[in-house]
Parts: C-alpha cells; structure tokens; sequence
C-alpha cells in the first residue's frame, strides 16, 4: 500500500466509524497515537482480541527505533539499524492500519482527532501513547539545540545516539565519559547505570585509562545494590558504606581508584547547570569537567499528551487505574511512559502489559461487559557488564485504587551464582527479541 | 491483508472461545488469558515462541505448568527471576494460567 492508499484507507474509515449506533458497535473504531511500545501492543492485543474492530495507528515515523537496548550502539555492540523495528507485521498479519503523520489535536466532543497532514480521524475509543518529552531546558546551559550537536542525551534514540557514540570512540585517551542521570520518575530506572557499565566495559578494551562518571540528583536507583555489586566485581568499583551490609561475605572494598564512579545527591552530585562550551558541569559539589557529556534531563510525558491536555501539574497523564481510561477525557486511555501508573515503573514491560489490560478493558466496554479484573507485570533485565546480568522483576495488581507491587522481592539476590549472573546476560540478550515479537509481530 | 491472517484469526477464535468456557474464576481474580499475557514479553504471545533461551508455553501440560512454578515459587527450583514473578501468583491462580496454556496450540 503506498501513502495515498493509506491516507485514503484511514478516511474511509473515518466515515464508517461517523455511523451512530450499533452499526458502529459491530465494527467500533480504535484510534492509536503512537506506534511505540504500548501503541504497537495495544493494537495488536486488539485485534486478537476480537478481529473485528477497526484500528489504525497514527505514527510520526515510518519505521520504529527501540529505546530499549539502545546503549549498545555506544558500545558497538549494536548498530542503528539493529534498533529499526519494522510495522509490516501488524499491518500484514493483524490487519491494524497505519497513518504516518503526528497528531496535532483533537476534539473529544466529536471525537475525532486532527493530524498535520489535515486528516481528521473519528474513534469510538482512543488510545493515547506517546512516550516522553525530554526537558531540556529544566537544565540551565543545555537546550535541545546543545543536546543534538554537542551533548546528546540519546534517551529517545535517534541521531542523539549515534552522536553520542561517536564521541565516546573519539575521546581522547584518559577522558572522563560524564553522565547525568535524571531526577525521578523517568523512563528505565536502571537504563541510567547500565548504560555506565556498558562504557566502562568498553573503555577497558579501547581507552584503558578512560573514566565513567556518574553525577547523580538521586541518593538509590532501581537494582543499586545488585547494579554496584557487578561493578565492585568487574571493574574493582567501591561499595559505598550504606550499601556493604547486605553484601555477601569476601566482598571488601580496596580504596583504589575505579574507572566507574557514583555521585549522589548527598555527596554533591547534583546538577545546577552545565557549560556546553567548556564541557563543564556545575554540581552541588563544584565543578566537574567532562571530555563526554551525556545529560540525561527530567522527563515529562510525550508534547502530545499536552496538546490533548491529557496531563496534571506533575506533568504526566493522571488515569483510572483499572483501564488507564484518562481522568481528564472520557473514551480516551493513556498507556506508557506517559501515564501515572503509581508502583508500576516507566518501562517497556510496564507500557507493553498495559497496553494488553487496557486493550482488553476496551473490548469488554465495547461488547457492554464491565472491565475484569486487571494485572501488570514488569520485568527489565539490565546489564553490569556483557556477561553480567540483574533485573527487576514485579507482578503488579490493583489494591485500594492503586496499582501495588504484589511480588515482594524486585532483585537479582546479592548471594545469586555465577550460573544465575551468565544466564541473566543470555536472557537479557533474547528478551530484546521475544518482547520485541510479542508488541510487533 | 495476506493469507497468514486467515489461519491466524481462526486460532484466535477458537483460543477466545476456550477462554470463555473455563470454570468460573473467583471474584477479584484475573482471567487465566489476562494473566498469561504477562508472561508473553519473554515466553511469546500465547505462549508460542521461536527462540530457545525461554520455555515455550503454549501446548505445555497443566501438571507441567504448575510442578515449575510451585517449585519457583518455593525456592525449591533455581531461577534467574521466576521464583518472583511466582510469589506474584496464588495456587487458584496459576491453575487458570495453566488451563490458558495447555489449551493453546
Ligand atoms: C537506554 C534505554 C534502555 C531501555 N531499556 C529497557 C529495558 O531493558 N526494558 C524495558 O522494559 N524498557 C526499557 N526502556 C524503556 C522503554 O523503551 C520505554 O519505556 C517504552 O518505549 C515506552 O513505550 P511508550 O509506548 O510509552 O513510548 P515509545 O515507545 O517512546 O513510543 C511513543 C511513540 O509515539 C510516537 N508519537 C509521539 N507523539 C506523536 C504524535 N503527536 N503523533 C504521532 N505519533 C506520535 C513516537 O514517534 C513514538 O513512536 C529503555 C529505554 C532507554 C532509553
């Protein structure tokens, strides 16, 4: 189908749909904004869930880059091309329909969406999943302009990321390789650290005297015990005092110096404001020169989110959480990153298991059942370094009108055996492919 | 839309029905598919999969289903992260996951 079949497959639908009544039940539509995780999955538990419905995807780009993963193109350990996800699958196999143009607007009267490319799309119900907006400009010094020509963030992979890399192959040999790692809530709460392990790995091999460092607004991150324990390991990294109790016996700290170090917030790591020119960043500790910067800013949810006015003051989407139907809009479901989901953390396991609730939640509303009785889960396996896996691992349900982490124990155990450590590595590895196959094909 | 789809929706039909049929589940109780669908990110939609670093659920006997997961969910079996994700599942529970998985092909 080339694009103007598409344009004109999504208008004709756009009339079926205008029909009142049970006409429209039989073959409801369903608008999707955003083919990313939680969109891509959503459209796909749709349509198996009951073949009949009419979705479409309204997408910015032709070919999806997946987040998750991407911090193996710094290492070259994965190419660009290796993150491009194709939507040929869910057109051919599923049925689902594409329009490839951003949505700009909408009316949740007529309900009918507004597009760039001036096409108007009616739904019966619309999902809404637009992943993050990065704030650039919450950092003083830094803008989006810095962060696509001299210090990327590559949060949202893209050209950012394929920059970043080639910084960090040609920083000169010694050079300190700077993160800045966000305040929370932000997308892949461990994404911040795995990423440090995978540079300092690399460094070993590439420029032995070359130093990751992490400046930190935060005092604990997701898997930090389980995360620091394969740095002390790997890279002879120290624990810091509060963290060494629980580790297991023989591991001791040698005061040495490390090529990966951690900054929290109460040793001054954080950031006031960065010096794009002088590479500088100007902690609560003082000045720290980098010789690669990558800032990772606050987050909010997708420009999207705020142009339907799907957001509250904290930035994000607030919704009813037992189908992510939005507070603010009625027949409207905001799924992902951008949604106030509570335990549940912005992850791709989070948005792709919400994505299937509230997929189902919709063709019992449709069909006049009342939603059932919903569960999420989340695992995220992160790396310490190529053959060194943790994760965190949560089944989630709904408990006083919040969604509550029912699972206990989230971590790799700090006793967990070298067989257990390797096999997280291999499952990490395989994960990118079996999840991306259960949102996209 | 190509011939795969025909074959596929079928399946799901079928897959739909037999979800429907299963005994009652009690009140505040997931459905067996609702709970399967979390296990799809690793172990593939429906539980059917072509890699072989996770188990392929789809097919797999119930007394199979629930002797891994009660031996996870006890320590008894060592995992990587499944003896979690089983402490997240009452008995009740896992059978309906069971049932889900043995009925699909
Ligand atoms: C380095 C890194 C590592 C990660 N690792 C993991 C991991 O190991 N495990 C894990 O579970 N998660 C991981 N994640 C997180 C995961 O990628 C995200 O949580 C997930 O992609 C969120 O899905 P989403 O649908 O909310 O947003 P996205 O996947 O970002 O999708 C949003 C889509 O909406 C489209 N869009 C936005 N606005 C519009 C508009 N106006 N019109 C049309 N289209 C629009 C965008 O083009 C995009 O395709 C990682 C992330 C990063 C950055």
């Amino acid at each position: 189908m080339n694009r103007r079949q598409f344009l004109q497959a999504g208008a004709g639908l756009a009339l079926a749909s205008a029909l009142p009544g049970r006409a429209a039940q039989a073959s409801a539509q369903v608008v999707i904004i955003g083919g990313g995780v939680g969109g891509a999955t959503a459209a796909k538990y749709l349509k198996l869930a009951n073949p009949a419905l009419k979705v479409t995807i309204i997408e910015t780009n032709r070919t999806y880059i997946r987040p998750y993963g991407s911090s193996e193109v710094l290492t070259g350990h994965a190419r660009m091309e290796d993150l491009t996800v194709s939507y040929d699958a869910l057109h051919h196999r599923y049925g689902v329909d594409f329009l490839f143009d951003t949505v700009t607007g909408f009316d949740p009267d007529k309900k009918q969406v507004r597009t760039a490319g001036r096409q108007s799309l009616a739904y019966d119900k619309l999902i809404v999943s637009p992943g993050i907006r990065l704030d650039y400009a919450a950092i003083p010094g830094y803008s989006q302009a810095i962060a696509d020509t001299r210090i990327p963030s590559g949060w949202i992979p893209g050209p950012q990321t394929a920059l970043l890399a080639r910084q960090l192959q040609a920083m000169k040999p010694g050079g300190t390789f700077v993160i800045v790692a966000p305040p929370t809530p932000y997308r892949c709460p461990p994404g911040p650290y795995e990423r440090a392990a995978l540079v300092t790995e690399w460094m070993r091999r590439h420029n032995p005297t070359g130093k990751v460092l992490i400046l930190d607004p935060k005092d604990n991150f997701v898997t930090d015990a389980t995360m620091q324990l394969g740095w002390h390991r790997l890279y002879g990294y120290d624990i810091p005092a509060d963290f060494m109790q629980d580790m297991p016996a023989g591991v001791q700290n040698t005061g040495r110096p490390a090529p990966i170090a951690w900054v929290r917030a109460k040793d001054g790591g954080t950031t006031r404001g960065i010096d794009a020119r002088s590479l500088t960043v100007h902690t609560e500790g003082g000045p720290v020169q980098a010789d690669v910067l990558n800032v990772i800013p606050p987050m909010r949810a997708g420009k999207l989110a705020f142009d339907l006015g799907l957001t509250n003051e904290t930035g994000w989407c607030p919704v009813e959480r037992r189908t992510f139907e939005s507070s603010v809009h009625a027949d409207v479901y905001v799924i992902g990153d951008a949604s106030i989901a509570d335990a549940m953390p912005k992850s791709g396991f989070s948005a792709n298991t919400q994505a299937k609730v509230t997929a189902q939640a919709i063709v019992d509303t449709l069909a006049g059942r009342a939603p059932a009785e919903p569960v999420w889960g989340n695992t995220c396996y992160a790396l310490a370094g190529s053959d060194y896996g943790l994760f965190v691992a949560d089944v989630f349900r709904l408990k006083g009108g919040k969604i509550t982490q029912v699972s206990g124990k989230r971590y790799l155990p700090l006793d967990a055996s070298p067989t257990q450590i390797r096999l997280g590595a291999v499952y990490q590895q395989a994960w990118l492919k079996t999840f991306t196959e259960d949102c996209f094909a | 839309m190509g011939a795969l789809m025909k074959p596929m929706i079928g399946a799901v039909l079928i897959a739909v029905a037999v979800a429907w049929l299963t005994p009652a589940q009690a009140a505040g109780q997931p459905s067996g598919s609702a709970m399967a669908h979390t296990c799809a990110g690793c172990h593939g939609t429906q539980g059917r999969l072509g890699t072989v670093e996770f188990v392929p659920l789809a097919g797999l006997p119930e007394r199979e289903f629930l002797k891994a997961m009660g031996d996870f969910r006890s320590g008894k079996r060592a995992a990587t992260l499944m003896g979690h994700v089983a402490r997240g599942f009452s008995d009740d529970e896992l059978k309906a996951m069971a049932r889900y998985f043995a009925t699909m092909k």
